[in-house]
């Protein structure tokens, strides 16, 4: 049986594990005192001391990466923005993970008709083509991050909750399960006790890798507009930097965002990689 | 005339924990005609050997010394092309696990003209003419060439890699436990296509196993291998009747014998020794029943006899020793001394 | 026939899967509160004027009816008409259709070239600087923004070099007579290859990775093994025997990676301004132009579905292995 303190123990031996949980956690200690860091408010605009606007300065002392078009704080910016793709990356990804390993477990232990239907489901949500999903739905119910969440929510289930019942399947005639059951055990003992540990280096698989696609959505989104309106993203900045026309001028303005979303889901990707190790011992030899 | 020689050749493997010499200075030679018979248990390095022959050492194995004669030429001076030009054509193999050497995703007769093809200017036609040949030669169905491998049972796949290893005439095959992953039925099956080949067959043939019955069926010469080294050669025949060496005399009675007498089957305890680290005297003496002080001190010498050689140092008592090796108590645990 | 039957099970469930989309979508834009609907009619119309145009688009039944009438048509092939463009939503979208299927295609040609040989290759240079090197820029290109990734290339080769245009699919004020005219000149290849290369960057990744993990498997299978002692030639031994096993994991992946790329069209064609579906699914939304939002949506899915199927016959021709049921 394999413990949460033993993934961690194996985590830890994991290179490539080791430093996406880095990457991770700076971002996370970046989002948490955003607050404190940032220097400037992202949203005032920055005069100068002749009163006008600090347009699309390069970076300098005050404003270590530069302006804006409208004279904003990329800097500030970017440290705030830290906030959404964090949350909303964990928030999706532990909401995704636990629906769609609750389904896998389900399905993949009860088997029979209730089984049949839900994979037929998990075939259909497969057919949605995913972002435009998410377009449609946050144009409709508006543009915010609880219904960006609600869109990958309803859409990235799918994945983990497949796997996680082939898993559960191969799992369902191990011995030690035919002995809870023939001990008296209930179902949902067994599904609980016995089985979901066992899935859970998998699930933590789809735990990172869904923080990853989800932070992508989230900025993807911002960019197309539909971000939040109330709140600073990365992928609002490369809207704003992008819609202003600005963008080949103004290099300062249009690197950091990118670096910075690719930097957070690639530690997702490489946590993820580290887990499927665990999870799967054939690929640790690699 | 010797075909292959082996001249003091020694191979290692780097590895983590250290450089393994799995094969240590061998000599050996094969000649024109002759079916060789290489015997010894798993990791004992019969392996290794014929890997080095074929030129397909893994990554980690180097040969650090010694030469490999073939034809009157070093394989070892050879370029990769040259090498490589060689194979099959001059020197071709049926492998230890022919269940998974056939390609899963091309047809049979596909593998076999491309082998075929590799070698020699021939239009595809003829190739599969020739393939039509072969099959028939080990036993299976024309009609049979076009499957996939995953539609033959483990018993024709390994009919398949034999045609095959038989295609270009080669001048020597060297079989790698070609009956050990099939089930009994299927493994005598085999064994006797096998010998049946091999009486029109011209070429030489190097057949590995650590089955001893095996060996008395079809081999004419016999090499042991223990730990690296060959400890006894000889002809079949006269190893069989006399053992030489303790380990010969304990295989041997570990497998039942096909022909005379019934004897009581033993099994030899303990493990192979661990050649990462040097080992003092000789290498099979912790197993050994007869071991004396002699025995972990030096090398044992080799003793020339007829058409072969063995390595022990109680070469005087064989004859004493092979009446005691035949009894069971002689080789359980307790009665071997550390 | 049994290749025929699997087909049809398969166009069964895909159908299963639009109509579900179909209704899921209906009912999205019309339940939703703010009432899409009074957002399209300009309120300063007078009543009778707002009533009509309610009619004109049927709009003024009960929801239920809406969505019986709607199901109908559809079977009859009427999508509806867009409310931006005044006409029939279908044939505002076949167009885009080409235009982003032309876009997709070339991009996950282009993507599955590079990341099958590539992948390939790194994996025979297993455990170099190589292949560690190759490994990581795949790794990276993988998480990055594709829009980001295209705006980057916009701005070093159309703003900095200047040697490929900003941004579209022709030149402006250029007349073509027909479709083939259209798509078959310089100037529109031109304007294909930034938004091409930058969808084929972000695709090219995955089957990368697959096939790099893929070919080191059946590196170490024993049929590569006998390739080697059969005297063939490396590169022989890695094309035909290595490569063209360790392809089948990365088909199964083709589906997925096209149904990503597909959606991701949603931002390559905003980024370069490709006057395809994604593009358009993004502008109708914006304009509360739900008949045509749907259509390119539905659109969207029947490609999807088409790659996976296209995926799934692909596979079984490569793996004589598998029976399809």
């Amino acid at each position: 049986m394999i413990t949460l303190n033993k993934i961690l123990r194996m985590l830890r031996n994991n290179k490539v594990g080791m430093i996406g949980l880095l990457i991770f956690l700076s971002f996370v200690i970046i989002a948490v005192f955003a607050d404190r860091i940032a220097p400037y408010d992202p949203m005032k605009i920055q005069y100068d001391s002749d009163g006008g606007v600090k347009r699309l300065q390069p970076p300098s002392k005050e404003h270590y990466l530069g302006t804006t078009w409208m004279g904003r704080d990329v800097f500030s910016q970017m440290i705030v923005g830290s906030r959404i793709a964090v949350l909303v990356g964990v928030i999706s990804a532990v909401c995704v993970v636990f629906i769609g390993t609750n389904i896998g477990l389900i399905a993949g232990y009860f088997g029979g008709t209730l089984d049949n239907v839900m994979m037929r489901l998990v075939d259909i949500v497969y057919g949605i083509p995913f972002l435009p999903f998410a377009l449609i739905l946050v144009a409709i119910l508006g543009p915010g991050i609880k219904n960006i969440i609600l869109a990958i929510v309803l859409i990235t289930w799918r994945n983990s909750s497949r796997v996680i019942r082939s898993q559960v399947l191969s799992l369902k005639n191990r011995t030690f399960i035919e002995a809870a059951k023939l001990s008296g055990a209930s179902h949902w003992r067994i599904i609980y006790k016995h089985i979901a540990p066992n899935v859970m280096p998998l699930s933590l698989v789809y735990v990172s890798t869904t923080m990853a696609s989800a932070i992508m959505t989230e900025s993807s989104l911002s960019f197309l507009g539909f971000g939040d309106p109330l709140q600073v993203s990365w992928g609002k900045i490369l809207y704003a930097c992008y819609s202003s026309q600005a963008m080949f001028k103004a290099w300062w303005w249009m690197i950091p965002p990118g670096i910075a979303i690719t930097l957070l889901v690639l530690s997702g990707y490489l946590m993820g990689r580290a887990f499927e190790e665990i999870a799967n011992p054939k690929l640790r030899e690699r | 005339m010797k075909l292959l020689e082996l001249n003091n050749v020694s191979i290692d493997y780097k590895t983590i924990e250290g450089n393994i010499r799995a094969v240590d200075k061998i000599c050996l030679s094969i000649e024109d005609g002759e079916i060789l018979g290489l015997v010894g248990e798993s990791g004992c390095g019969k392996t290794t050997l014929i890997k080095s022959i074929i030129g397909l050492l893994p990554q980690n194995g180097t040969v650090a010394e010694g030469e490999i004669f073939f034809e009157n030429e070093n394989l070892l001076k050879l370029t990769k092309d040259e090498m490589r030009k060689k194979r099959w054509k001059d020197i071709s193999m049926i492998t230890q696990s022919a269940m998974n050497s056939l390609n899963p995703v091309y047809k049979i007769s596909w593998q076999i003209v491309e082998a075929i093809q590799a070698h020699k200017e021939i239009s595809k036609e003829d190739a599969y003419k020739r393939a039509e040949e072969l099959f028939e030669l080990v036993g299976l169905e024309k009609g049979r060439l076009n499957d996939y491998p995953h539609q033959y049972s483990g018993g024709m796949k390994q009919r398949a890699i034999i045609a095959m290893a038989l295609a270009l005439n080669p001048k020597i095959i060297i079989a790698d436990e070609p009956t050990t992953a099939l089930d009994v039925i299927v493994q005598s099956q085999i064994l006797e296509r096998i010998n049946k080949l091999l009486e029109n067959y011209q070429g030489s043939m190097i057949l590995v196993t650590h089955d001893m019955s095996v060996i008395a069926q079809t081999c004419t010469k016999v090499a042991v291998m223990y730990g690296g080294k060959i400890v006894e050669y000889g002809e079949v025949n006269q190893v069989f009747k006399e053992p030489n060496h303790p380990y010969t005399m304990g295989l041997k009675n570990a497998f039942p014998s096909l022909v005379g007498e019934k004897n009581d089957l033993i099994s030899i305890p303990g493990i192979p020794p661990n050649l990462l680290n040097e080992i003092k005297g000789c290498r099979f003496k912790d197993r050994c029943p007869f071991s004396i002080e002699k025995c972990s001190q030096e090398n044992p010498k080799k003793t020339n006899i007829e058409e072969g050689f063995f390595y022990c140092h109680r070469e005087e008592e064989r004859e004493k020793l092979r009446v005691l090796a035949s009894k069971q108590e002689t080789w359980l645990q307790e009665n071997i001394k550390e | 026939m049994r290749l025929l039957k699997y087909i049809t099970k398969r166009i069964l469930v895909m159908l299963l899967t639009l109509f579900v989309l179909v209704t899921i979508l209906f009912f999205l834009f019309r339940v939703v509160p703010g009432d899409p609907v009074s957002m399209f009619i300009d309120s300063g119309l007078d009543r009778e004027s707002q009533e009509l145009l309610l009619k004109h688009y049927g709009l003024d039944k009960p929801i239920g009816q809406q969505y019986i009438i709607y199901i109908k048509n559809l079977l009859k092939g009427d999508f509806g008409n867009s409310f931006q463009y005044g006409k029939s939503a279908l044939e505002v979208i076949a167009e885009r259709f080409c235009n982003t299927m032309i876009l997709m295609v070339t991009s996950l040609i282009i993507a599955f070239f590079i990341g099958i040989t590539a992948g390939a290759a790194l994996a025979w240079k297993r455990n170099t600087k190589f292949d560690m090197i190759g490994t990581i820029i795949a790794l990276i290109v993988r998480c990055a923004p594709i829009f980001w990734t295209g705006m980057i290339l916009l701005s070093i080769f159309a703003f900095k070099l200047k040697i490929l245009p900003l941004g579209g699919m022709n030149t402006p004020g250029m007349r073509f007579d027909n479709l083939l005219e259209k798509y078959l000149n310089f100037d529109f290849l031109k304007h294909l290859i930034l938004p091409a290369v930058t969808a084929a960057l972000y695709s090219a990744a995955t089957p990368l990775l697959v096939m790099r993990t893929s070919m080191l498997e059946v590196i170490k299978e024993d049929y590569i093994e006998l390739a080697r002692a059969k005297g063939l030639k490396e590169k022989r031994i890695m094309r035909k025997h290595a490569m063209r096993t360790a392809l089948l994991p990365v088909v199964t992946i083709f589906a997925v990676q096209a149904g990503f790329a597909i959606g991701g069209s949603v931002l390559i064609e905003t980024v370069f301004r490709w006057p395809g579906m994604g593009r358009e699914i993004v502008l109708a939304v914006s304009f509360r132009d739900y008949p045509l939002a749907q259509t390119a949506f539905l659109l969207i899915g029947v490609m999807t579905a088409l790659f996976n199927l296209i995926a799934d016959i692909l596979y079984a021709y490569l793996d004589p292995r598998v029976a399809l049921d």
